[in-house]
């Protein structure tokens, strides 16, 4: 076992990477942004990240989004010191350090601080190379929540109209453009779409192209609780590494060292084994402090700390040692007094005296001054062997510890001595031990591991069980058979053919096959299924963004224009194949409260509805 | 009534600035600092002068309104979307090693799996106790 474990001591071990972000430079838009249309921004407005780029036209669509970046925002260090205003995204380098400070624009997944969300904006825009004077003049294709609350779309489009004056916006849902970027197919059939993000998974029904937004469920779990989750697990159990064990670095280890159990309970009886555990577990190496569990003193120290308490308890115990003597002397003349009063005769007083001291006799009298003499002379020699004692080195009072335990127990009221004295006793033989103790092989680099064994399937399974963290909604295969069972079992079997995974949270080895297992179980014998993972499940919203932009770019009724925004209010949505179904309820907006809500069978009848009748 | 009033203060308190295409307007006391002013901003927010401070309403809020609306039943909205609570009864993991766990501890009621887990549960803090069930959602209401 020794060798074993020599042998396998170096592997496994991952220092962490503490990445940091470079900031940004500010591009200059070049011929990209001049063309005979103004050039639509992309803006795929994430809650981990935003990814802002060019729609450009023409033979090679380019390659990434020009920007992404963390949708936070925090003030520089040094509070509000009227200096650098806000910081946004990758211009903040590290997130540690200002982790109390963040902030972002999205609850959950929906932006409902419009401030943040404009510095955002601003700092998208200031980077792309934005040119225009006085407004933004480019149409803008945002993506936004399923099915986002119309207050929160009327901000957004009051924003964007207003404050930076753009001439036509189309929001639709990321997971749609993924879905359309990954097979162009898409536009017109139908497939089930499964998207876990930072903060919320969805599963999303498409029928004909169209989506059907009444049978769409989201369980409100996704990267961020699983840090979460993941940095509690480590911070219970390595509690002297608390503030070590930061977000990012959770975040990291999701996204290098986890995986998703195929069958979740049997990974769990393999990771019983040691030897599997031995050589599966990762053990993420910390910085190293100096701080060490427990005191920050040397050995020395330490015995420079018992010492004194020693030499306090030494003098405190003589001093009650005099005073009780003292009082043990008084009384003891007292008594002296007393008994010289019966030899001289003086019955009355002798009695009445008695009476006071609460003795019946002459003789009880006799016997208590005798005690209380031997007492006195004992407490006068212990002081003397107390002083004598103290002059002499601490190491070597181990020999007066049994004469004083002799003593001690003879004086029946001295609690508090008593207490002292195992103190005393007990601290002394440890004394003696030599300063230079060595000190028990202390493996530092082990003690600054982390070693994540199974955490490594707990914190992403929380997506397939929520009762993990004690949510009470049901996990993605639940769902998924819920929505499966709302429909026929001819569109069930369509839309399982055409299954689509997409999001950052899918990105986890092993995802794809759970998925395959989860529907293996739920669907008739022997019927087929077919599951894809997105090619990249972190950018193709974007990328279907762009696409969808250059396609629809002469398409004028997907396009919300400012004129529609004057007239129709801000929760106004023209729909489109990647668009969520608008409900025509006018929200009210400055003084007129002008609530009219519309029959719904127009919007909904227009809608996905009408798509969902048809099977 | 209220939801009305609500939207209408938080509604006129950016739509009071009302002209937005004369230029940028500087926030309180800091330069802008883009080298060619290309948009404007707006004071809102709760920013502008004589206006109290209003912060912005969070998600909780914002749904509460929403539920006031008048939606018809079928209508897909945010609150409809969530995903319903679970029928199946929850696995049950031990708080410390996630193995499946077949006993509780009945002084502290995190759950373990193996002999070896017992007696490290039954050596930690109280604070470590508390933090593995409310990890689990399972601290109980103190009367």
């Amino acid at each position: 076992m020794a060798a074993a474990t020599a042998a396998g001591l170096a592997t496994n071990v991952f220092p962490f990477r503490d990445a940091r972000a470079a900031p940004d430079p500010v591009l200059e838009a070049g011929p990209v942004a001049h063309g005979s249309l103004p050039v639509p921004l992309v803006l795929d407005n994430g809650s981990f990240q935003a990814r802002a780029g060019w729609a450009c036209p023409g033979p090679d669509p380019g390659p990434e989004p020009r920007l992404q970046f963390r949708a936070v925002c925090a003030r520089g260090r040094g509070g509000a010191r009227g200096g650098a205003g806000p910081q946004v995204g990758n211009a903040l380098g590290s997130l540690e350090p200002l982790r109390w400070m963040l902030r972002s624009p999205f609850d959950r997944n929906v932006p409902v601080n419009l401030e943040l969300q404009e510095l955002l904006l601003d700092y998208s825009f200031q980077h792309l190379g934005v040119s225009s004077q006085g407004c933004v003049d480019h149409p803008i294709v945002l993506t936004e929540a399923v099915c986002t609350p119309l207050y929160s779309r009327q901000m957004m489009s009051e924003l964007l109209f207003e404050c930076y004056g753009i001439p036509k916006v189309a929001y639709g849902i990321d997971s749609l453009f993924s879905f359309y970027h990954n097979n162009p197919k898409n536009m017109i059939s139908s497939g089930l779409i499964i998207s876990s993000g930072y903060q919320c998974t969805h599963i999303l029904p498409i029928l004909e192209g169209r989506l059907d937004a009444r049978n769409c469920k989201r369980i409100n779990l996704g990267g961020s609780q699983a840090a979460g989750y993941l940095q509690r697990l480590l911070q219970l159990k390595y509690p002297g590494h608390l503030a070590a064990i930061t977000l990012s670095r959770m975040e990291e280890i999701l996204h290098e060292h986890s995986y998703i159990a195929e069958d979740y309970v049997e990974e769990l009886q393999k990771w019983r084994c040691p030897d599997y555990y031995e050589n599966n577990v990762h053990k993420m190496q910390l910085p190293f402090s100096s701080k060490l569990l427990g005191s920050t003193l040397t050995s020395e120290e330490k015995q420079e700390r018992r010492q004194q308490q020693l030499r306090r308890l030494q003098e405190l115990n003589a001093r009650r040692r005099e005073e009780k003597l003292q009082l043990d002397q008084e009384r003891l003349d007292r008594l002296l007094y007393v008994q010289e009063l019966l030899e001289d005769g003086q019955m009355d007083q002798f009695h009445k005296a008695l009476i006071e001291l609460n003795m019946d006799s002459p003789e009880e009298l006799q016997s208590y001054i005798q005690k209380l003499s031997a007492a006195v002379e004992q407490a006068k020699q212990k002081i003397l062997q107390a002083e004598v004692s103290l002059e002499v080195d601490v190491v070597d009072s181990k020999p007066e510890t049994p004469d004083l335990e002799q003593l001690e127990p003879s004086l029946e009221d001295v609690e508090n001595i008593n207490d002292f004295e195992p103190l005393f006793s007990e601290e002394t033989p440890e004394v003696e031990k030599p300063v230079a103790t060595v000190q028990p092989v202390f493996n530092l680099a082990a003690y600054h591991q982390l070693f994540v064994g199974t955490e490594r399937i707990r914190a992403p399974e929380i997506i397939f069980q929520p009762s993990l963290i004690g949510e009470e909604q049901a996990g993605i295969a639940e769902t998924l058979q819920y929505i499966l069972d709302r429909y026929p079992k001819d569109v069930q079997e369509l839309l399982v053919q055409n299954v689509l995974l997409t999001g950052g949270n899918m990105m986890y080895p092993g995802m794809k096959v759970r998925i395959e297992k989860e529907l293996l179980e739920m669907r008739p014998f022997q019927s087929s299924f077919q599951v894809q993972l997105a090619a990249n499940p972190v950018l193709d919203a974007w990328y279907g963004a762009r696409d969808w932009a250059l396609d629809h770019l002469d398409n004028e009724d997907v396009w919300i224009t400012r004129k529609d925004y004057e007239e129709k209010g801000g929760g106004y949505l023209r729909e489109h194949c990647a668009s969520n179904v608008y409900v025509p309820i006018r929200l009210p907006k400055q003084a007129s409260r002008s609530a009219e809500a519309q029959a719904s069978g127009k919007g909904s009848g227009a809608s996905g509805g009408g798509a969902g009748e048809q099977a | 009534m209220c939801v009305g009033i609500s939207m209408d203060g938080v509604s006129e308190n950016k739509m009071v600035p009302s002209d937005f295409s004369t230029g940028p307007m500087e926030k309180a006391a800091k330069p802008l600092p883009f080298k060619d002013p290309n948009f404007v901003h707006s004071g809102h927010g709760g920013a502008v002068a004589g206006k109290k401070n209003r912060t912005w309403k969070n998600l909780k809020q914002i749904l509460a309104s929403e539920r006031a609306l008048p939606w018809q039943l079928n209508d897909p909205n945010y609150f409809s979307i969530d995903a319903p609570p679970s029928f199946k009864p929850a696995k049950k993991y031990s708080d410390v090693s996630g193995l499946l766990a077949n006993y509780t501890d009945p002084q502290s009621k995190l759950r373990f799996s193996t002999i070896e887990e017992f007696s490290y549960i039954r050596r930690l803090p109280s604070d470590v106790v508390t933090g593995y069930l409310a990890l689990r959602k399972a601290t109980s209401i103190v009367p």
